[in-house]
């Protein structure tokens, strides 16, 4: 158990608006945290943030890498601005996953595309590998996404809103798979929907201007309206007081 | 038309059209794979049109239209960048309007130029009459250039042109790569207007891939057969526009065009067994 990253006092922003004030976040190995707050509130600038793609304005973030090869995240973006015409296979897709690791004039080993496969066959798509990614449906494009993600042994896996454009079916089974990968890796999951983040995730992150870090899966709609954090909360019947135990 | 293969080797003009249909093939087949992937064809489009004001005003002042249509493809291509990130005028406005001011300027100059401006119509449409040796020379550099850099970062262009968002948090330098593409798409349709004209360019980039997409679903494969179909099209309009004596422009979009007719019929008949094949197996 090490830290992965840490924040301290981070704010960030785009031009002259500061998005995020004051952040300070920890994230260790095999932490799940689910990271809900309303719409502009601040969520991607904080991915952003976590995989080095803005700087901060102020505060600096620090990782922890155990050695200076190792990759420490894997990414499941939204599932948004992809061309599906575009001409590309499954394979290609789950082996960009290592496009950090190989540098861009890298080359793709006979063992790389072992490791795609398994990662293929574990989320039960292999028969997919040589299709081309518009061919797929929104739940196994998702799959393919998450083994892309998955491919280079990440010791942090970020979500981002992975359970839109996907069937029920395929959500169920996102979450059971996120509980055993949980044993390998730690998990960072953003979504708007906290019914469902309570009952998967072990700490919530509640993102709106500031981050409010709540150590448990458990919220209540007063500890809500005290971090400031106004989200739409989808429950079933309904709205209880304490926000879902774990069923 | 057959006379065209006996004349290859007797009139150098003809030796220089048949290479560069080579060579342009290769180009083309390169970036149009790429624009087509990306959906940067209206953008491409823009480019080629606007590059007519260089060749207008190399017209007037007397200076090689090439490099004039090249200077002006650059000045476009960046044109539209900062229009539409600097100026906040939408992309494909910003597209539209270089599109038509190049040509503007380029029909504004030619017509200040006094006198019969001899190959005008080949700068539009094309013709084998006007390949140099000093373009077939140019076309190999440019072969040569891109293909290293297709080899050596295949990958990053590839998923790049997939996914940037995803591929920026590989480390990609996305910057670097799109300006360094967007300098291989300028100079090839610089270097592609003496075969096919500037009104017709954009068919050679645009049919083969979509010709090559009908059959496969690959960004490797697709580059290598539009690199052949663009061959086979271009040899063939060359041999009509020998033949005939029509600009090469025209027969090659045409001979282009008819391929991917045929393709299409082949497509639809491959597509009738594969779900006669299924169906028989149920």
């Amino acid at each position: 158990m090490g830290k992965i990253f840490e924040f301290t006092s981070v704010s960030a922003g785009y031009d002259d608006e500061i998005v995020l004030k004051d952040v300070n976040f920890t994230v260790w190995d095999n932490d799940f945290v689910g990271v809900i707050g309303p719409n502009g509130g601040g969520k991607t600038t904080l991915l952003k943030l976590i995989l080095g793609e803005i700087k901060p304005k102020r505060g600096t973030i620090k990782y922890f890498k155990h050695e200076p090869n190792e990759v420490l995240f894997g990414y499941l973006p939204q599932v948004i601005g992809i061309d599906k015409k575009f001409p590309i296979s499954v394979m290609e897709v789950v082996l960009s996953g290592l496009l950090g690791r190989k540098g861009i004039m890298g080359r793709y080993t006979g063992h790389d595309k072992r490791l795609a496969l398994n990662l293929l066959q574990r989320m039960e798509i292999q028969h997919l590998k040589d299709k081309a990614i518009g061919e797929l449906s929104g739940g196994q494009m998702q799959r393919v996404f998450l083994c892309r993600a998955l491919i280079s042994h990440p010791r942090l896996l970020i979500l981002d809103e992975p359970n839109t454009f996907v069937d029920n079916k395929f959500e169920k089974e996102l979450y059971e798979l996120l509980q055993e990968l949980n044993k390998e890796m730690a998990i960072i999951m953003v979504s708007h929907d906290l019914g469902t983040i309570t009952t998967h995730v072990k700490t919530i992150a509640c993102v709106n201007r500031q981050l409010h870090y709540h150590p448990s899966n458990l919220i209540t709609t007063d500890q809500l309206a005290a971090y400031d954090c106004p989200i739409q909360i989808i429950a079933h019947g309904p709205v209880p007081h304490t926000v879902l135990h774990k069923h | 038309m057959l006379h065209f293969f006996s004349d290859i080797f007797q009139y150098q003009f003809i030796l220089n059209a048949f290479l560069a249909a080579l060579l342009v093939s290769i180009a083309a087949g390169i970036v149009g794979s790429y624009i087509v992937a990306r959906r940067l064809v209206f953008l491409s489009g823009g480019i080629t049109h606007a590059s007519f004001g260089g060749i207008g005003i190399a017209y007037y002042l007397g200076f090689n239209p090439i490099l004039g249509a090249a200077i002006f493809a650059v000045i476009t291509a960046f044109g539209i960048e900062s229009l539409s990130s600097k100026y906040n005028v939408r992309e494909d406005s910003a597209i539209g309007i270089m599109w038509s001011v190049g040509m503007a300027i380029g029909i504004f100059f030619v017509f200040l130029t006094p006198g019969y401006a001899p190959n005008l119509m080949s700068f539009l449409f094309g013709s084998i009459l006007t390949v140099t040796k000093q373009d077939v020379f140019l076309l190999l550099g440019l072969d040569l250039a891109m293909i290293i850099f297709f080899i050596l970062f295949y990958y990053p262009i590839l998923y790049l042109a997939f996914d940037a968002n995803y591929a920026r948090t590989q480390r990609v330098p996305e910057k670097v790569f799109s300006y360094i593409l967007m300098a291989f798409v300028t100079v090839t349709i610089v270097l592609s207007i003496r075969l096919v004209g500037i009104i017709l360019l954009i068919s050679l980039l645009t049919v083969p891939p979509t010709i090559a997409n009908l059959f496969t679903k690959k960004f490797k494969y697709l580059i290598y057969s539009s690199i052949l179909i663009g061959f086979v099209g271009t040899i063939t309009g060359l041999m009509v526009s020998h033949g005939l004596n029509v600009p090469s422009g025209t027969t090659i979009i045409l001979a282009l065009i008819f391929m991917f007719l045929i393709a299409r019929l082949i497509r639809l008949i491959m597509d009738k067994v594969i779900s006669i094949k299924q169906l028989s197996k149920n």
